[in-house]
């Protein structure tokens, strides 16, 4: 669950063009929409659906279910434990 | 004064401005499921001229429109040194060479049409049409030109379409603007002109008159409207003010409604914040599909009928309000005196534009 | 009367302001270009790593301005100052980028695809600047002094008391970027006209 969480960072940092941050910046609580947070937007939203999709192949269908999933990485973690094959 | 006539429309209602308007009065639809156009090979609705099988679909019709518009007005206007032809597009001929999506078309229609006067092309997201047709009012006002034409166009791509998929902004429905369960927009291409000049003689039929309009950013989000409405409102604002024009002399709006969640509860939330939420309103894309760059220019023309025609159109694809300030949506066909109406747009990179259009 | 007050050329290698070169490209750097301009501004400004290069262009070319003149934003109201910015390539540089994103089976990328059309990077010096007033983007084949003078004037005539614009040549490492301010005031700077945008933005040909 570590490395899954590690590995995530690294994909969201490179993804998104997080590009001052480094891992360690990320808290495994820390609410990634929130400006006092991570403060990513509704773009990275739907870029974090994409990366579900290239690296977990995990299909969100809805971007409803992201905002759900996605409130840090703690329950991104989660989710993809759920719903990988 | 300027004025501005002459308008033509090539959609899938109809290959010039009547038979567009004919659709358009019957309540007819242009849009049709396509099948497998989606990314994941899905069946999507678009509203596409399924009979325009041209390799080069733009450039196609760019010289289509203007040999219409060339029966609608004086023989000698296009090719005279005193025009500017003006092209409102998002993406041009991208599927022809993505690196130079405009030259090749606007070198052939500068060919064809013996064009004196290099066109410009304004590529400004969804408000280049009214953003156009505004910068051709103030070509002409400021005597550089004495008519200018401008030409909306845009075609649909995969790469448009996977673009509004990637954002789950695409309808799996036709499109429904304002309404309660609107989920997306239907994407469309047209081409359409209108012709903005200082001389009524040009005009074969009475040309109407042209207020001069403006634009105004959201300063918010560079995809997300403003939740305040503020570019839109402040554009509306300036337009009515500039021109001494007060909300209760517009008969009638011609909205944007592209029937995204967010861009239809903007622009109630706009109209509201200037009391203008009890004029008559209705967007146009349930009819055309979103047409990107031709949008405001296709929306202008139908609306120029609509005051010719004094008939309210109904706003196709609404029943029930879904946004949170009530607009005065039209629900059906209607007579009605239309002297004076507002076109507004709005845009990706939180853009704004709007104009107003008077009967003489 | 108007005159262009202040201006900004970025190619491959330099960034000059008013005509001093102010810095050159570090080919020993693991930093891109811009990467490399937008650390000699020292901001704080992390959205700048999400735009595009034709963003980033218009940005980094208005920031080396107000850097130079920082009463620029202060001295105008929300909606006085106009943005007028033009190129050859549309946003073709991101069009290519977005089409290799969706093809062979991978997802479209929504963060490529907003950037897809040349008008965005006036949604983010708007931004940035909380600028509310009038926008253009404008595709020529070639640099078109006429179109800025012209319009400029135009912008000048309908309300707004400044105009930022520029060109934006980015297409696929290629980099022709200018960015120029034009006020109206008592006679600082050079004055608008048309020699004088050649000069201080111009690249290549003119049409």
């Amino acid at each position: 669950m570590e490395s899954l969480k590690e590995d995530l960072k690294k994909h969201i940092i490179e993804q998104l063009n997080l590009e001052d941050l480094q891992v360690s910046d990320i808290d495994d609580d820390a609410p990634l929409f929130s400006a006092d947070g991570v403060g990513l937007d509704s773009i990275d939203a739907l870029e974090l659906i994409v990366l579900m999709e290239k690296f977990y192949g995990i299909q969100v269908t809805n971007p409803d279910e992201g905002k759900e999933a996605f409130l840090t990485i703690n329950t991104m973690a989660d989710y993809i434990e759920k719903k990988r094959i | 004064m300027t004025y501005i006539g002459a308008e033509e429309i090539i959609s899938p209602l109809g290959q010039n401005i009547k038979e567009n308007f004919q659709a358009v009065r019957e309540n007819r639809s242009g849009i049709s499921l396509i099948p497998k156009a989606g990314f994941n090979k899905e069946d999507i609705h678009l509203a596409k001229i399924i009979s325009l099988t041209e390799e080069n679909k733009f450039e196609y019709l760019l010289i289509e429109i203007l040999n219409k518009l060339s029966q609608q007005i004086d023989t000698s206007v296009i090719s005279s040194a005193k025009t500017l032809i003006i092209i409102s597009s998002t993406k041009g001929d991208l599927d022809r060479n993505i690196s130079n999506p405009f030259e090749p078309a606007i070198g052939a229609l500068a060919k064809r049409f013996n064009l004196k006067n290099q066109p410009l092309i304004v590529s400004n997201a969804c408000i280049s049409g009214v953003l156009a047709i505004n910068a051709a009012n103030n070509f002409i006002k400021i005597g550089l030109h004495e008519h200018v034409i401008v030409i909306g166009c845009d075609v649909i791509s995969a790469f448009v379409l996977y673009g509004f998929q990637s954002l789950f902004a695409v309808s799996a429905l036709p499109c429904l603007p304002f309404d309660k369960n609107r989920s997306g927009i239907t994407l469309g291409e047209g081409c359409s002109a209108v012709v903005i000049s200082n001389t009524k003689e040009i005009f074969k039929n009475s040309p109407l008159e042209l207020l001069s309009g403006t634009s105004a950013n959201d300063a918010n989000h560079i995809s997300g409207p403003s939740r305040t409405g503020e570019g839109l409102y402040r554009t509306i604002k300036k337009t009515l003010e500039q021109n001494n024009v007060s909300a209760n002399e517009i008969d009638f709006i011609s909205a944007h409604g592209t029937a995204t969640v967010f861009n239809d509860e903007m622009e109630a939330i706009a109209f509201d914040r200037l009391n203008m939420s009890d004029i008559p309103l209705n967007s146009l894309k349930g009819y055309f599909g979103h047409t990107l760059g031709a949008a405001g220019v296709t929306e202008t023309a139908i609306s120029m009928q609509m005051m010719r025609n004094n008939l309210l159109v109904k706003s196709l694809g609404y029943s029930e309000t879904g946004t949170s300030k009530i607009l005065n949506i039209a629900t059906e066909n209607r007579s009605s005196e239309l002297n004076t109406i507002l076109k507004t747009a709005s845009g990706f990179g939180g853009c704004n534009a709007s104009l107003v259009v008077r009967k003489l | 009367m108007s005159f262009i007050t202040a201006y900004c050329q970025i190619s491959e290698v330099t960034c000059s302001v008013n005509g001093n070169v102010v810095v050159q490209k570090n080919e020993q750097s693991v930093d891109t270009w811009f990467k490399q301009l937008y650390k000699e501004l020292a901001l704080e400004y992390p959205k700048f790593y999400k735009m595009d290069m034709l963003a980033q262009a218009g940005f980094l070319g208005s920031e080396f301005i107000k850097k130079g003149y920082p009463d620029l934003i202060p001295s105008y109201s929300d909606d006085e100052i106009a943005l007028l910015f033009a190129n050859s390539e549309s946003s073709a540089d991101t069009d290519i980028r977005f089409r290799d994103s969706y093809q062979d089976r991978k997802s479209p990328s929504p963060s490529l695809f907003v950037y897809t059309l040349p008008n965005i990077v006036l949604g983010e010096l708007a931004i940035r600047n909380k600028f509310y007033g009038e926008n253009m983007f404008a595709v020529f084949p070639k640099f078109a002094p006429d179109f800025f003078l012209q319009y400029g004037n135009i912008m000048l005539a309908s309300g707004a008391k400044a105009v930022l614009a520029g060109w934006l040549g980015i297409l696929e490492g290629r980099v022709e970027v200018s960015v120029f301010l034009i006020e109206e005031n008592n006679g600082d700077g050079l004055p608008f006209n048309k020699e004088n945008i050649i000069q201080c933005a111009g690249w290549g040909d003119q049409a």
